[in-house]
């Protein structure tokens, strides 16, 4: 049971989903200083195109998971009675899956969130 | 010299207590232990761990104003007073400026510090060329004195599941040997959430080995040792 | 019975080299930032949600305490992201030695506040 998520693949994943991020944030700076939307109307469409629609949605993927990874590891340096370790990381599980959900409903559905 | 040294005797007191104490140091002395045993020679209930004195055995590593280091090749020169000695952090203290070792060699005997290797024992030696020889320095060196690993706040943290810098830079001395056939086992070993990955590379381990190495990034190389092993 | 030994653990009383500093703050700006992502979340939903909710969030800049918390954010986001990507070159090992390690903690530390500061410049 001791290898479920092994310390490489949680490591992994955090530098990847930090490494796109990085992408992400800059190609969103760069945007904002050169082409900002100066109405609802431009900033709705913006973010309504295809393209920039999945990458935001896969940026929150990664920021979902970069803070699982994250706090995870706060949790196991500072919670060490293991009941209560494994309760804390389920419910930061159910959260981010929660604001996943809800950032999938703002980005994709087009219905308020 | 003002020095600010800590105390403790199990039979006598409940908790350790600090003391101050003055000396003028003598004309040969340049190495805080040369203080610490001129100290001891007026008060012989001062206890401290000391042997080879030339920063070789790792016996004197103690907490100096704060940082970690070898007694013995600290100089006093360079010393702000009043001096502060404390036993290495977050280590059971037996008396004094005497820490518990136990759990920092159960860590060390843990990561297997031996050479494995199934083939029939040669006439001679296991042979190595100059280049694979060239990869354990940096590694072989560690005197095992615990300054590195009792600075590491991962390890304060989580002392009986993560292995520490000093363990993990001696498994990294065998992961590189050219002679070792255990890679594998050892990389699937440490491949755990706790093991390895409790390192955060805040690199106090760098910062205060005396022997000048650097554990934090043998911890990155076997990392990415197991990154190129698992693709 | 053995007596439990004591320990030396003061934190106050142990050095913080400036390597350690740069983490211990990586890891407090990772912790507000998740806790801060809701909030962020919320945000985007009001700019998408219609031009009422969209004007509103346009004009959160007006208010001081949101002006503030936003310079806090700026310097929390900085710090977080230059922290991370030092320790993204250190997996790569570029900077993995002491003196070069040091500088570029010192950057990380300095260019985060920087970044708040030209933030508080822009803003206040």
């Amino acid at each position: 049971m001791r290898k479920t998520v092994t310390g490489l693949r949680a490591w992994l994943l955090q530098r990847a989903s930090a490494v796109y991020m990085l992408a992400f944030i800059v190609f969103f700076l760069f945007h904002f200083l050169l082409d900002r939307p100066h109405s609802y109307a431009a900033w709705h469409r913006w973010m309504s195109a295809p393209g920039v629609s999945i990458a935001a949605c896969v940026f929150f993927a990664a920021l979902l998971l970069h803070a699982w990874v994250g706090v995870r590891d706060v949790l196991m340096d500072y919670v060490h009675t293991a009941a209560l370790r494994v309760c804390a990381l389920a419910l930061l599980g159910f959260g981010l899956s929660a604001i996943g959900a809800w950032v999938l409903r703002i980005l994709l559905a087009g219905t308020p969130g | 010299m003002k020095l600010s040294i800590s105390r403790y005797n199990p039979e006598r007191d409940s908790k350790p207590y600090m003391q101050d104490y003055e000396i003028e140091p003598g004309p040969q002395d340049r190495m805080l232990l040369d203080v610490i045993l001129s100290l001891k020679a007026r008060d012989d209930s001062l206890t401290i761990r000391k042997s080879c004195r030339e920063g070789v055995c790792g016996s004197d590593a103690i907490n100096i104003n704060g940082r970690n280091g070898l007694a013995c090749v600290t100089r006093i020169a360079e010393l702000k007073e009043p001096v502060v000695l404390r036993p290495l952090p977050s280590f059971p203290i037996i008396r004094d400026l005497v820490v518990d070792m136990t759990g920092f060699f159960k860590q060390y005997h843990s990561i297997k510090p031996y050479l494995v290797n199934h083939d029939p024992v040669p006439e001679r030696e296991r042979l190595q060329s100059p280049a694979q020889r060239e990869l354990l320095n940096g590694s072989y060196e560690c005197i095992l004195c615990a300054c590195c690993t009792s600075q590491c706040p991962s390890f304060w943290w989580n002392p009986d599941k993560f292995v520490g810098p000093a363990g993990l830079l001696q498994a990294h001395r065998f992961i590189v040997d050219s002679r070792d056939q255990a890679k594998q086992e050892r990389l699937d070993d440490l491949n755990d959430a706790y093991r390895l990955f409790r390192c955060r590379t805040i690199m106090n381990c760098t910062e205060v080995c005396p022997k000048g190495l650097a554990p934090s990034r043998a911890i990155e190389q076997i990392r990415l040792a197991m990154v190129k092993d698992s693709l | 019975m053995e007596k439990r030994r004591p320990v030396f653990f003061n934190l106050l009383q142990i050095q913080l080299p400036v390597g350690a500093l740069s983490s211990i703050a990586h890891r407090i700006t990772g912790v507000i930032l998740a806790v801060g992502i809701p909030f962020g979340v919320y945000v985007l939903d009001l700019s998408l949600r219609g031009p009422q909710t969209y004007a509103r969030v346009t004009g959160m800049l007006d208010n001081w305490a949101l002006r503030g918390a936003a310079i806090v954010f700026v310097w929390t986001l900085a710090h977080h992201l230059l922290a991370g990507v030092r320790h993204l070159l250190s997996d790569i090992d570029i900077g993995t030695q002491l003196p070069a390690a040091r500088r570029s903690a010192w950057i990380v530390n300095l260019g985060g506040a920087a970044l708040a500061l030209a933030a508080a410049g822009a803003w206040l």
